[in-house]
């Protein structure tokens, strides 16, 4: 089997009109692969920045896998959420990227995006809070049924991970 | 004789905690310490280390440099050998190695106080790597509890820094990002390639990490 090991860390996010951000990850696989250790799901820190407009999270991702064919290569979904004095939070964005397929350190920035809502609800949203989100967050990686959505677009993740690959020559899988 | 296949791998790390970017505050030290999964184990070299206390030089860079040497040398322990037979799962994680860095400072007061958490993975590809990693403090709850800890002198701080290399727990906690470190590292492997792991191509002029803000210099 061959393996793969992704190990890096979710940086921060710029771009957002709101500050005191966190962000909710999660990691989605086809059926081939197997979490060998590491874990597959988590929740940043808030952040509330002091210097510039980037709100820095730092946030180490630490997964190896095992996989048995090349479809269903891992996924990164977000969700980014800011949080206001009272403790309530509000969606900020959507996002996902695919885990780089090549061995080495990459940067990646992953634009987000937030479903819009009737203009009653973009009204609401503006002057109390809250805003409409997904039911059913599968959607944010999927492309199944996006046609139904009307969206804005929210500002961008940052995030490196090196990719560590083993045994990949082995199957003749060229990466 | 043909030589028996190897069955662990050596991360040797060399390098410096280079210098801090800090706008509000001075005369500042940095801690730095190694977090490792139970796969790992140090054979050679430092795993935790206090710099000196630096203050920003005069000129118009207004720069904090430490220039403290790193240097450390993992070996990945792996007593069941390193294949994966098919089906089964083995009983080992990789949770390869962080370096944790604390720096801290006087307050108004005279107090030390923190200034700053920040971790990163020791990168596993062999070559130059340059990193500039943010840090950030615990926030207080409330505004009088963020006032009675200026006065006192008693700033939220984590009982043990270790906790800035997990990500697990981290969902209750504010924090406000005020700085940034830079880190330099070379890193060289041995046995990596004969176990079957490919780490990408070779870095030889690796920058990464967040560039700060305008108006700071790099």
């Amino acid at each position: 089997m061959a393996e793969v090991h992704v190990i890096g860390q979710i940086m921060g996010a710029t771009g957002f009109s709101e500050s005191s951000l966190l962000c909710k990850w999660g990691v989605h696989t086809g059926a081939a692969w197997k979490l060998l250790s590491g874990v597959r799901e988590g929740q940043t820190q808030v952040d509330t920045p002091q210097i510039g407009d980037m709100a820095y999270w730092s946030h180490p991702i630490d997964l190896h896998f095992a996989t048995k064919g090349l479809q269903g290569w891992p996924r990164l979904h977000l969700q980014v959420w800011s949080q206001d004095s009272f403790g309530r939070c509000q969606l900020a964005g959507y996002g996902f990227c695919h885990v780089p397929s090549s061995p080495g350190t990459h940067q990646l920035d992953c634009p987000t995006w937030r479903p819009l809502g009737s203009w009653r609800e973009q009204l609401a949203r503006a002057f109390v809070g809250g805003g409409p989100q997904l039911l059913h967050g599968d959607a944010i990686y999927s492309g199944a049924d996006r046609y139904r959505l009307h969206t804005t677009s929210g500002g961008t993740v940052h995030l490196e991970l090196s990719l560590l690959l083993r045994h990949f020559d082995r199957y003749g899988v060229e990466c | 004789m043909a030589a028996a296949a190897p069955s662990v791998f050596l991360l040797m790390v060399n390098g410096q905690v280079e210098s801090a970017q800090f706008p509000e505050y001075d005369d500042l030290y940095c801690k730095y310490c190694f977090v490792y999964g139970q796969d790992w184990a140090p054979t050679a070299g430092l795993e935790e280390g206090i710099s000196q206390i630096t203050s920003k030089s005069q000129d118009a860079r207004r720069a904090l440099v430490w220039n403290f040497p790193i240097d450390v040398t993992f070996k990945s322990t792996n007593p069941y050998g390193c294949e994966i037979p098919h089906g089964l799962t083995p009983a080992l994680s990789f949770e390869g190695p962080q370096i944790v860095l604390s720096v801290y400072g006087p307050d108004v007061f005279g107090n030390d106080v923190v200034r700053g958490y920040g971790a990163v993975h020791v990168p596993l590809s062999p070559g130059r790597h340059k990193k500039t990693i943010p840090m950030f403090v615990p926030e207080s709850t409330s505004k009088l509890q963020k006032f009675t800890s200026w006065f006192m002198g008693r700033r939220p701080e984590y009982t043990d820094p270790k906790v800035v290399a997990q990500g697990e727990g981290r969902e209750v906690t504010r924090v406000r990002s005020q700085g940034f470190v830079t880190l330099l590292f070379n890193v060289v492997t041995k046995d990596m390639r004969k176990l079957g792991y490919d780490t990408g191509p070779p870095d030889t002029q690796g920058v990464s990490g967040p560039s700060p803000p305008q108006g700071l210099p790099r």
